[in-house]
């Protein structure tokens, strides 16, 4: 459908009322496919604040205050869904097509629309007269003024059509993956991504989704009368595990198979391992929410993006955190020369493109040593090891078995950083020469300071005899689960992507048990929900305690 | 909840702003007569409810590390002598925040030369994400001048100065707009509920200088 568009729209002449009138045609025509029009003109003045002329939209708040395009943009108040939030005391409204012309209803429980917290039943009718007044001059449909913080809009009456014929069509499609009776979700495992993590993480899933249909929300007869709780309906969970074959080009191919397959709301969790980016592409493109997969190396510009939803930076976190620790450190003589070690074809590439990056900008010398993909361990390792010797930092973004082929470290004073999330944290088996000097990017709370909110997991695992194969992954895992179901419990029958991952934005800080990270967090822009570290090293020759080199940095 | 809604509906909805329909330039909006405006008849806009009242905060020791990357503690940056004026905000805030803070903006201009001799101060209830680099390029999208500075530090020190002045609502989603201010090191605060004007900060700003 999508590719359709724009050999229609080239076609077009480019007048404004042509141009609103095919957006209407392809509106119609949109019903039917997935995602919205993603250039039409509504669009583009709801999304981006960009008017049908391409200039600025513009707007003015009470006591003057006056903004302009992206700040004036809808989607700043009423979100991308067009359900609108709520902020401290402050609701903002629903202005979705069908949440604004429903007939006046004493109640929301009499309305036949999904339930929203903001939403008002017992108000006129809007009419497209009164919604461009609402618009222009911020009166309800009862003439009555809106809230303080609604702008009062410089629309044409071209750009207000659009705009009208935009909100009429937010949120007309189905949900996919919604039935009456079943909520089903993906989980995405690429080739590339650790067997022994996919079936630990496998492990986790299948049990929560198991817990989770045992007692349904809504199973029990309905003893709650509030609409809300009513729409918390009876539907089970279904999982469906999308396990991706062959060469990365070929991944989104199947994902779009598997989706026009088994459509699902979201995709839960999930296991990558250097290369996420088609799959996160595909979240994009086909407008899924991607919550928390288990990825050391998500896409940089994730930011930009809206779907996909992560717990930290991985090893673009990581390679700031050592950045920052190399700048630093030195005792007043400040590094020259950075040697780092990593294997083609892993996430340490990712790591160490953003370190050598980072590092270059300040004037310092970085130097990576490449081990082939599929040399021997000892060999490779220890070779580019001695080849590192003189510089003032070695950087090492290897994996546990290359780890413990290291041999005897560097002389001194080369101070040695090592990526916690690739080398298996404080398991990390760094031989003892290593160990001693070793400081490693941690991108978790410290393991004291965590035990409770993990021991919450673990004691589950337990309970369901889950053998803990990969730990932080597991946790991550069963964390994301709950952030799901917790968010999904919030929305009442309201199952719309969009809204979904507005909830998540919204709902996440409230979490208590966060499982590996200290807090978490994020916002409109937001997509990296834990955003620092620790640089730590060992404290004794044995063992897994830890000491952090300062406090918790976000670099 | 409910009753809040109520009493922003019917707050006297004063009337402001001429015909919206050539938008009125920033500059001559900036200073929209507030009453008595023959063109306001049925374009009403609606006035905010704001609280005023007098409290006594005790400003905690902590330390914040402010746009320009610089380590400060707050009791310093609030007892430098000037008035001040201080707010809650995060940079990726899309409701509240950016009307706060232009509203701060517009103070500024409304101060025109006595702006110096206050202190503006917002401090991030989101300081992970509030880099001092995204600070700054937010100060800089208001038009910060150099009496106006934004703060960030750990999550312990924000949610720290949030509890010293009450405004700790435990998470951002939930915040409130609030200002503070106070004339002097000593003196009580102001706590103004709500959505401040920059007319009313200008006011009680005056009171506070010393009469020239």
């Amino acid at each position: 459908m999508r590719s359709m568009l724009r050999p229609l729209r080239a076609a077009a002449p480019v007048r404004a009322v042509a141009a609103i009138l095919l957006f209407i045609v392809l509106a119609a025509l949109m019903d039917h496919a997935r995602g919205e029009p993603t250039d039409s003109v509504g669009e583009a003045i709801y999304r981006h604040g960009v008017l049908g002329s391409g200039k600025q939209l513009d707007a003015i708040r009470a006591a003057g205050v006056h903004l302009a395009g992206k700040d004036a943009a809808c989607v700043n108040c009423h979100r991308r869904s067009g359900f609108g939030s709520k902020e401290g005391f402050i609701s903002i409204p629903p202005i979705t097509g069908r949440y604004l012309f429903h007939p006046r209803a004493s109640s929301a429980e009499d309305l036949d629309l999904p339930y929203v917290e903001s939403m008002r039943a017992d108000r006129d009718p809007f009419t497209d007269a009164t919604l461009a007044r609402a618009i222009r001059d911020g009166l309800d449909s009862e003439g009555k003024p809106l809230n303080y913080l609604m702008p009062h809009f410089a629309l044409s009456d071209a750009d207000m059509t659009a705009l009208v014929g935009y909100l009429k069509s937010l949120n007309q499609r189905k949900s996919p993956g919604v039935t009456d009776t079943v909520l089903h979700f993906a989980t995405i495992i690429t080739p590339d991504a650790d067997p022994v993590k996919a079936q630990g993480m496998l492990d986790v899933l299948k049990q929560y989704f198991a817990d989770k249909n045992t007692f349904p929300i809504g199973a029990t007869p309905r003893l709650r009368t509030s609409r809300k709780m009513m729409f918390m309906v009876n539907r089970l969970w279904q999982l469906h595990v999308w396990r991706l074959t062959g060469p990365a080009e070929t991944w989104q191919g199947q994902l779009e198979r598997h989706f026009a397959k088994e459509p699902v709301l979201a995709v839960v969790s999930g296991l990558g391992g250097k290369n996420w980016a088609p799959v996160h592409e595909f979240c994009e493109r086909q407008a899924v929410p991607c919550l928390f997969p288990n990825v050391e190396a998500p896409p940089a510009n994730a930011d930009r993006d809206f779907y996909s939803l992560y717990f930290s930076k991985g090893v673009a976190l990581e390679a700031e955190l050592i950045a920052n620790s190399i700048l630093r450190q030195g005792s007043g003589k400040a590094a020259k020369r950075v040697e780092q070690i990593y294997r083609a074809g892993d996430s340490g590439e990712a790591g160490a493109q953003v370190l050598a990056a980072s590092l270059e900008r300040h004037g310092v010398k970085v130097r990576s040593q490449v081990i082939a993909a599929n040399a021997p361990g000892q060999e490779g390792v220890a070779k580019a090891v001695r080849q590192s010797s003189g510089a003032d930092a070695l950087v090492l973004w290897l994996r546990p078995s290359d780890i413990a082929a290291l041999g005897e470290a560097p002389p001194a004073p080369s101070a040695v950083f090592v990526s916690g999330l690739m080398g298996g944290l404080e398991r990390s088996p760094l031989p003892p020469s290593w160990r001693s000097r070793a400081q490693l990017a941690y991108t978790f709370d410290l393991p004291d300071r965590r035990r409770v909110p993990v021991d919450y997991a673990l004691g589950w695992f337990r309970i369901r005899q889950i053998p803990v194969v990969a730990e932080q992954v597991q946790v991550d895992t069963y964390l994301a689960c709950g952030l799901l179901a917790e968010t999904l419990k919030h929305m009442a029958d309201t199952f719309v992507p969009d809204y979904l991952v507005e909830r998540v934005e919204d709902m996440i800080d409230r979490r208590i048990i966060t499982g590996y990270y200290p807090h978490l967090t994020l916002a409109q822009g937001q997509r990296f929900a834990s955003k620092g570290g620790y640089v730590v090293h060992f404290s004794e020759p044995q063992g897994t305690r830890l000491i952090a080199d300062g406090g918790w940095v976000v670099p | 909840m409910k009753t809040f809604a109520k009493t922003l509906v019917s707050a006297t909805a004063l009337a402001v702003a001429g015909t919206l329909g050539p938008l009125v330039a920033v500059s001559q909006a900036d200073d929209m007569p507030e009453m008595h405006d023959p063109h306001a008849h049925h374009h009403m806009m609606q006035m905010p409810e704001t609280t005023r009242r007098m409290a006594e905060y005790t400003v905690p020791n902590v330390e914040l590390v402010r746009e320009d990357g610089k380590s400060v503690a707050l009791q310093d940056e609030l007892n430098d002598g000037r008035p001040v004026v201080l707010n809650f905000i995060y940079t990726t805030c899309t409701a509240i925040c950016p009307l706060v803070s232009q509203t701060l903006s517009q103070l500024q201009r409304k101060l025109g030369d006595e702006r110096d001799q206050v202190h503006l101060v917002s401090i991030s209830i989101d300081p992970e994400e509030d880099t001092p680099a995204r600070l700054a390029a937010y100060a800089k999208k208001y038009g910060a001048g150099p009496e106006w500075q934004h703060y960030t530090g750990t999550l312990a020190a924000s949610v720290e100065a949030q509890r010293a002045f009450g405004a700790y609502r435990g998470d951002k989603m939930n915040h409130t707009p609030v200002t503070f201010l106070r004339a002097a090191p000593g003196k009580p605060w102001i706590r103004i509920e709500g959505f401040a004007t920059a007319n009313e900060l200008v006011e009680e700003i005056r009171n506070m200088l010393p009469s020239s």
